[in-house]
C-alpha cells in the first residue's frame, strides 16, 4: 500500500458524466430469470478512458447497452442510469420517452459495436448512412458532412472514397474506422465501444487503439472501452474496471489494477493472459469456468474458483472495499489477496528455455514443403467464357520443413495465407505448384481430385479447427464422435475396448467424470470442453502432425493457457508435431517457447521470417516482425508510446501485390531497391538459434545500404500502381 | 462489361441448344415423327411424294434431305420466326403462339404479381409478429397450402365457385357475344373469366410469404438494424430502407424465375379452366401428336425462361450493389 497519487482524489461530482446506480439487466428464460448485469453501481468520469475488462459472458456488453438504455429485447433494465450533461440538469436515461431517447442516443452518447463488419446497411452507400443520421437528428447536412470528412481523414481514410463506397467494398479495418467516424458525427460527449476491435487483425487493432487517444483529445470525448483483451487497453485506459459474473470485481486506476490488483480474480486473470514478457512458468489458467447467468453463486460469485474463499464468501456478497484512492474492490479478503497471491508481472530478462529448434531440425523432415504455391480464383476457362481471369496467390513459393516432435507456429495478418499454407501442409488444400512430401513421399502422388490417395498419410496429418462448436457434429453424442476415428483406424478394438479408451482419454484431458460426458451432445459442453473433444478426436487416430488452426482463439482468456498446456502435454505423450496458426503473437510465443518450436511470420503469401520464439520475440530482424511485435500490447501502463512502425495502416490488395519486397509499401526502412528486387531468405542463425529473415537489411554488404530511401514519399502512392512481378521468396516454379 | 457479353453469349447458346435438341428429337425420336407424318398423310394424297413437301411445310424438316442440310434449313426457318404449321389447329404455329401468348401473360402475370405482393406483405407482418397466433396460423396455412399442388385447389375452386355457386364461368377466356375491344363489358368479361385461374394460383402460393418471413426475421437480427435504431433513424426509413429492401432483395431472382417459367406453369391451369392460352394449346398438341405446335411451344417457353433469367442477372447488380461489378450470377 504505497502512497499513490492520482488526480482522482481531486475529482468532484461535476466530473461525472454517467452514473449507474444498482443497474441490473434481466432476461426471462425458460430456465428462470437470467441476470446478465447484477446491481452495478459505478461512475464514469468526464474526459477519461475507462477500460472495462471481462471474459465472454461476464455481462460487459450489457453494461455498454445499459448506458444508452439500449438493451436488446426482451431484456429489462432496472435501476438508475443518470447522464450528466456539461450544462443543465442530470438526465435519467431510463426514464426518457421514446422520442427523447431517440435524440439522446448518438447526440450525447453514441456507441461502436462489436460487429463493425455488419453495422452498415449493405445496400446503401456509406454517405447515406451519414446523411440519414444527420437528418434524423435535424443537423445541418452540409456542415455534418464536412465534419464527417474531417473525422475520416483523422482516421487515415480517404474521405471521398469512403463516402462513395458501399460497405462491402471496404476492408474490415476501414469499416471499423468509418463506424467510429459515424458514431462521432453528431459530436457526442461519451463514446461507448463494445469490443470494437475484436474482429480485426492485431496490427489494425493496435493502429485503431493508438488513433483513439488523438480522437479523444481532439473531440473532448469520454470513452468507455469494453474488451476481453486486457493488454489491449492496458496503456490506453485511465481507469480499469474488471467485470466478473455480471458484477464489478474491481475498479481502479490502470496502474493499480495492473501492478497491485486486489481482487483474486484480477490477479488470476493477469496470470492467465498470454503476453510477451512474463516468464512462462508464471502463466497459468484459472481453474473452473464462469458461472451460468441463471445460477449465479450465492455470496461472492467468484468463490467457487477462488483459492481464498471461506464461509463468509459463500454467504455474504462482498461490497466495495476501499483499497486505496479511487480503487474499489469487491472481495472480503483483498488484503490477504495482495499478500498471498503472486502475479506474474515481473519482467524477466531470460526465460531459461532451451531453444531446441536446431536440434529438432536435424534428421529427416516429417513433412517437407518445397516451393509450395497456391492460387485461388479460376483463370479464364475458355469456352464461352469471356471473363477476365482474376487470381489471388495465397501462398507464393514457400519452403518449410517440419520435423518429428516439432512445433511451428505461423503468425500473420488475416489474408496473409497462413491458413492456406498450413492446410496445404496437411493435405487439405491442393497446391497449384511445388511439392509436399511426407517422410520423403509426395503426398499428392496418385491422388485424384482433392483426396489423398494414401490413407496412411491421411491418418498421419490431422486438423483441429478454430471453432470447436462448428467442428463437432451437433447431432452426435460425444461417444459417437470419438468412436468414429477408432472404428476407422483401430478396427481390431471391440465396443468395450473403444469405450475404455475414450473414457481414458476424456479423463486424461481433464474432463471428469468421463462417464457423465460420454453421452452428452456437443451443445451440452462448454467451449473449452468442446475444444478438448475435438483435440482428442484428432489424437485418437494417432497422427504425426496436427494442424491447430487458431485453436485457442475462440476460448476465454482464462482458459487459453490451460488449453495450450494441454496441447503441449499431448504432443509430448503422443509424440506428434504441431503446426499452429495464430494471429496473436502472445499465444504463438507461449506455444513456441514452451516447446522449443519455431515461429514463422507470413506476409502476403510469403514467409518473411522464421526462427525460435526467443529470437522472433526479442530480436526480430524483419521490419514486419517488428511491426507485429509493436502491435502486441503488453500488460504495462507506462509503455513507451511508440510511433507506429508502419507507413500505412491498410494492407495492399492481395490480387495485385507490390513488386520487389512485398512489405516495401508499408516498411519504414524501405529503400528504392526494395521496390524492384525480391529479398531471399538469409540465415541469421548462430550456433543455438535458427533464424532466417527475408530482408536486405540482414546482409552487411548489400546495395540496399546505398539505395535511396523511399519512405518520404506518400505512403499510399505505391500501393496498387506497381504491376505484379510474381516475386516469391524462392519462387522458380510456375 | 465483359461479363455481360459472356452472360449474353450463354443465353444465346442455351436457346440454340434447345432448338437443336428440338430438331434432333423430332428427327430421331423413336417412331420418328417426321416419318410417321409422311406415313400417315402419304396414303391420303394423290401423289405420295407430296407428303415430303408437306412435311417440310409443317415441320420445317424435309426427311429426304441429308440430316445436316435438314438441320440448316430448320434453323434458318426458326430464326425467321417460322415454326412450321400446326397439324391439328390448321394454322401456322407462329400465329397460334402470337394469339395465345397475351392471354397466358395476362393470367399468369396477375397471378405472380398478386402472389408476390400479398406474400411479401403477409410475410413482413408474420416476421413483425413472430411467434404470435397470427404468425403461427399463417405459417401453418402457408406450409400446408404450398405442399398441395395448385391444380388440386384449382379443381376445388372450379367446382365450388363455378359449378355450384355459378359465380364465375366454368371455362373460356372471353365473354360470349361481346364485341372485342376497349369497351367496359369486354374488359370486365375478361377479368371475370380470369378471376378463378388467378385466384387458384394465388391461394396456392405460400412460398413468397414464407420466404419473406424468413428473410425479414434474418434482417431483424442484423447488427446494422440495431445500429440504425441507435442512430435514431425514423421508423419508416428503417422499415423501408433497412428491413424491406434487404429482405426482398433475395426474392428478386425467385420472381424472375417465376416470370420466366410462367408459360410452363400455365399448362395444367389452362387445361383445367379450358383457358385458351399457351398451355392449353400445348396439351392439345400433345394429345394430337401435333409435333410442330409442341416444339414451337417448347421453344417459346425456353426463350422466355432464358430472357427472364438474363434480365434478372443483368439487373440484379443495379438493385444490389454487392453484386454490381462482380462476377456473380444472381442465382
Amino acid at each position: 500500500m504505497t502512497a499513490f497519487q492520482s488526480d482522482a482524489t481531486t475529482r468532484t461530482n461535476d466530473d461525472v458524466i454517467v452514473e449507474l446506480r444498482d443497474t441490473s439487466v434481466e432476461f426471462g428464460m425458460d430456465r428462470g430469470t437470467s441476470k446478465v448485469l447484477n446491481e452495478v453501481t459505478t461512475e464514469v468520469y468526464r474526459d477519461e478512458i475507462l477500460g472495462v475488462i471481462g471474459e465472454s459472458g461476464s455481462g460487459k456488453s450489457m453494461f455498454a447497452s445499459a448506458m444508452l438504455d439500449a438493451v436488446p429485447e426482451p431484456g429489462v433494465t432496472t435501476g438508475e442510469v443518470i447522464y450528466h450533461p456539461e450544462e443543465g440538469d442530470p438526465i435519467s436515461v431510463t426514464d426518457l420517452s421514446k422520442e427523447e431517447l431517440r435524440q439522446f442516443r448518438w447526440e450525447e452518447v453514441s456507441m461502436v459495436f462489436q460487429g463493425a463488419m455488419s453495422s452498415f446497411n449493405p445496400v446503401l452507400p456509406i454517405k447515406t448512412h451519414f446523411v440519414e443520421t444527420l437528418s434524423a437528428h435535424d443537423y445541418d447536412i452540409r456542415r455534418g458532412l464536412t465534419r464527417a470528412k474531417e473525422l475520416l481523414s483523422d482516421l487515415y481514410l480517404d474521405p471521398e472514397r469512403m463516402l462513395n463506397s458501399y460497405p462491402h467494398e471496404l476492408s474490415g479495418g476501414m469499416k471499423q474506422r468509418v463506424l467510429i467516424a459515424l458514431s462521432l458525427v453528431l459530436d457526442p460527449d461519451l463514446l461507448v465501444m463494445d469490443e470494437p476491435t475484436a474482429a480485426l487483425d492485431l496490427l489494425m487493432q493496435r493502429s485503431i487503439v493508438s488513433l483513439l487517444e488523438d480522437i479523444k483529445e481532439k473531440h473532448d470525448l469520454t470513452i468507455v472501452f469494453i474488451t476481453h483483451d486486457l493488454p489491449l487497453v492496458a496503456d490506453l485506459a485511465d481507469r480499469l474496471a474488471v467485470l466478473y459474473a455480471f458484477e464489478f470485481a474491481e475498479l481502479g486506476p490502470s496502474e493499480r489494477i495492473l501492478e497491485e490488483p486486489a481482487h483474486p480474480y484480477t490477479r488470476a486473470l493477469l496470470n492467465a493472459t498470454p503476453n510477451l514478457s512474463a516468464p512462462l512458468e508464471e502463466m497459468r489458467p484459472i481453474a473452473g469456468e464462469s458461472p451460468d447467468p441463471v445460477n449465479i453463486p450465492e455470496g461472492c460469485s467468484y468463490h467457487p474458483r477462488c483459492p481464498l474463499a471461506d464461509e463468509e464468501c459463500e454467504t455474504i456478497d462482498p461490497g466495495p472495499y476501499d483499497a486505496g484512492p479511487d480503487h474499489d474492490v469487491h472481495c472480503h479478503h483483498w488484503e490477504q489477496s495482495i499478500e498471498d497471491l503472486d502475479i506474474a508481472f515481473e519482467e524477466t530478462s531470460d526465460s531459461g528455455t532451451t531453444a531446441s529448434a536446431v536440434e529438432k531440425a536435424s534428421g529427416d523432415p516429417l513433412v517437407s514443403l518445397s516451393d509450395v504455391e497456391v492460387t485461388f480464383g479460376s483463370a479464364n476457362d475458355g469456352w464461352l467464357d469471356f471473363g477476365e481471369s482474376e487470381t489471388v496467390t495465397a501462398v507464393d513459393g514457400i519452403s518449410l520443413d517440419i520435423y518429428d516432435n516439432d512445433v511451428v507456429v505461423l503468425v500473420g495478418e488475416s489474408g496473409c495465407g497462413k491458413t492456406t499454407l498450413a492446410k496445404t501442409a496437411v493435405g487439405l488444400q491442393t497446391p497449384t505448384g511445388g511439392t509436399i512430401e511426407y517422410r520423403g513421399r509426395d503426398i499428392w502422388e496418385g491422388a485424384s481430385g482433392s483426396t489423398l490417395a494414401d490413407k496412411e498419410i491421411r491418418r498421419a496429418l490431422q486438423i483441429v479447427h478454430q471453432d470447436p462448436g462448428a467442428s463437432l457434429n451437433s447431432h452426435h453424442r460425444v461417444r459417437t464422435i470419438l468412436e468414429q476415428p477408432l472404428k476407422r483406424w483401430h478396427s481390431d478394438l471391440d465396443g468395450n475396448d473403444r469405450r475404455e479408451r475414450i473414457l481414458g482419454m476424456l479423463e486424461y484431458v481433464g474432463i471428469s467424470p468421463p462417464q457423465d460426458y460420454i453421452d452428452r451432445y456437443p451443445h451440452q459442453l462448454s467451449g473449452g470442453e468442446q475444444q478438448r473433444i475435438a483435440l482428442i478426436r484428432s489424437m485418437l487416430v494417432n497422427p504425426d502432425l496436427i494442424l491447430a488452426d487458431e485453436a485457442v482463439s475462440a476460448l476465454d482468456v482464462s482458459l487459453r493457457v490451460g488449453m495450450m498446456d494441454l496441447m503441449i502435454e499431448l504432443q509430448d505423450t503422443f509424440d506428434t508435431s504441431f503446426l499452429f496458426i495464430s494471429h496473436d503473437l502472445s499465444n504463438a510465443r507461449y506455444i513456441a517457447e514452451k516447446t522449443g518450436g519455431r515461429i514463422g511470420v507470413m506476409y502476403l503469401g510469403e514467409l518473411v521470417e522464421i526462427g525460435s520464439a526467443e529470437r522472433i520475440i526479442h530480436d526480430p530482424q524483419h521490419p514486419y516482425t517488428k511491426a507485429l511485435r509493436w502491435a502486441t500490447p503488453e500488460l504495462e501502463v507506462d509503455q513507451v508510446a511508440e510511433e507506429s512502425p508502419m507507413r500505412s495502416i491498410d494492407i495492399p490488395d492481395p490480387t495485385n501485390p507490390p513488386s520487389g519486397c512485398r512489405y516495401h509499401t508499408r516498411c519504414p526502412e524501405a529503400r528504392e531497391v526494395c521496390a524492384t528486387q525480391t529479398p531471399e531468405f538469409v540465415d541469421l542463425g548462430d550456433d543455438v538459434h535458427a533464424q532466417k529473415s527475408a530482408c536486405f537489411r540482414a546482409y552487411d554488404d548489400h546495395e540496399y545500404w546505398q539505395s535511396e530511401s523511399i519512405t518520404d514519399e506518400h505512403a499510399d502512392a505505391n500501393v496498387g500502381t506497381d504491376t505484379d512481378t510474381d516475386s516469391g521468396v524462392t519462387s522458380e516454379s510456375d | 462489361m465483359n461479363w455481360k457479353i459472356r452472360r449474353f453469349g450463354q443465353a444465346i447458346f442455351t436457346v440454340w441448344a434447345v432448338m437443336t435438341l428440338a430438331f434432333f428429337l423430332t428427327r430421331m425420336m423413336p417412331g420418328n415423327p417426321v416419318d410417321a407424318f409422311v406415313a400417315r398423310v402419304g396414303p391420303e394424297l394423290d401423289n405420295p411424294q407430296e407428303a415430303y413437301e408437306l412435311a417440310e411445310i409443317y415441320m420445317n424438316i424435309n426427311p429426304q434431305d441429308p440430316i445436316h442440310v435438314a438441320y440448316v434449313d430448320y434453323m434458318a426457318s426458326m430464326l425467321q420466326g417460322d415454326m412450321g404449321m400446326s397439324m391439328s389447329q390448321n394454322d401456322s404455329v407462329a400465329a397460334i403462339m402470337a394469339e395465345a401468348i397475351p392471354w397466358t401473360l395476362f393470367v399468369m402475370s396477375w397471378a405472380i404479381f398478386i402472389g408476390f405482393a400479398v406474400g411479401i406483405s403477409i410475410g413482413a407482418l408474420m416476421a413483425y409478429w413472430e411467434g404470435s397466433k397470427f404468425d403461427v396460423a399463417l405459417t401453418g396455412y402457408a406450409t400446408i397450402i404450398t405442399s398441395i399442388p395448385f391444380y388440386v385447389l384449382a379443381l376445388v375452386l372450379l367446382i365450388t365457385f363455378a359449378y355450384r355457386l355459378n359465380w364465375f364461368p366454368t371455362s373460356g377466356r372471353r365473354p360470349e357475344g361481346v364485341e372485342a375491344g376497349f369497351n367496359i363489358p369486354f374488359i370486365l368479361g375478361i377479368i371475370h373469366h380470369a378471376v378463378l385461374p388467378v385466384f387458384s394460383m394465388f391461394v396456392a402460393s405460400g412460398v413468397a410469404s414464407l420466404t419473406m418471413r424468413g428473410n425479414s426475421i434474418r434482417v431483424l437480427g442484423e447488427d446494422y438494424l440495431r445500429v440504425a435504431r441507435l442512430r435514431g433513424l425514423p421508423d419508416r426509413t428503417i422499415a423501408v430502407q433497412y428491413i424491406a429492401r434487404n429482405a426482398i432483395l433475395p426474392m428478386y431472382t425467385g420472381l424472375m424465375i417465376a416470370i420466366g417459367s410462367m408459360f410452363g406453369g400455365a399448362v395444367v391451369l389452362e387445361e383445367i379452366f379450358t383457358y385458351r392460352g399457351m398451355g392449353y394449346y400445348m396439351i392439345q398438341a400433345v394429345r394430337a401428336r401435333d409435333y410442330p405446335l409442341m416444339m414451337g411451344a417448347f421453344t417459346v417457353i425456353t426463350i422466355a425462361v432464358v430472357i427472364a433469367l438474363l434480365i434478372a442477372d443483368l439487373t440484379y447488380g443495379k438493385i444490389d450493389p454487392r453484386a454490381g461489378n462482380e462476377d456473380h450470377d444472381a442465382f
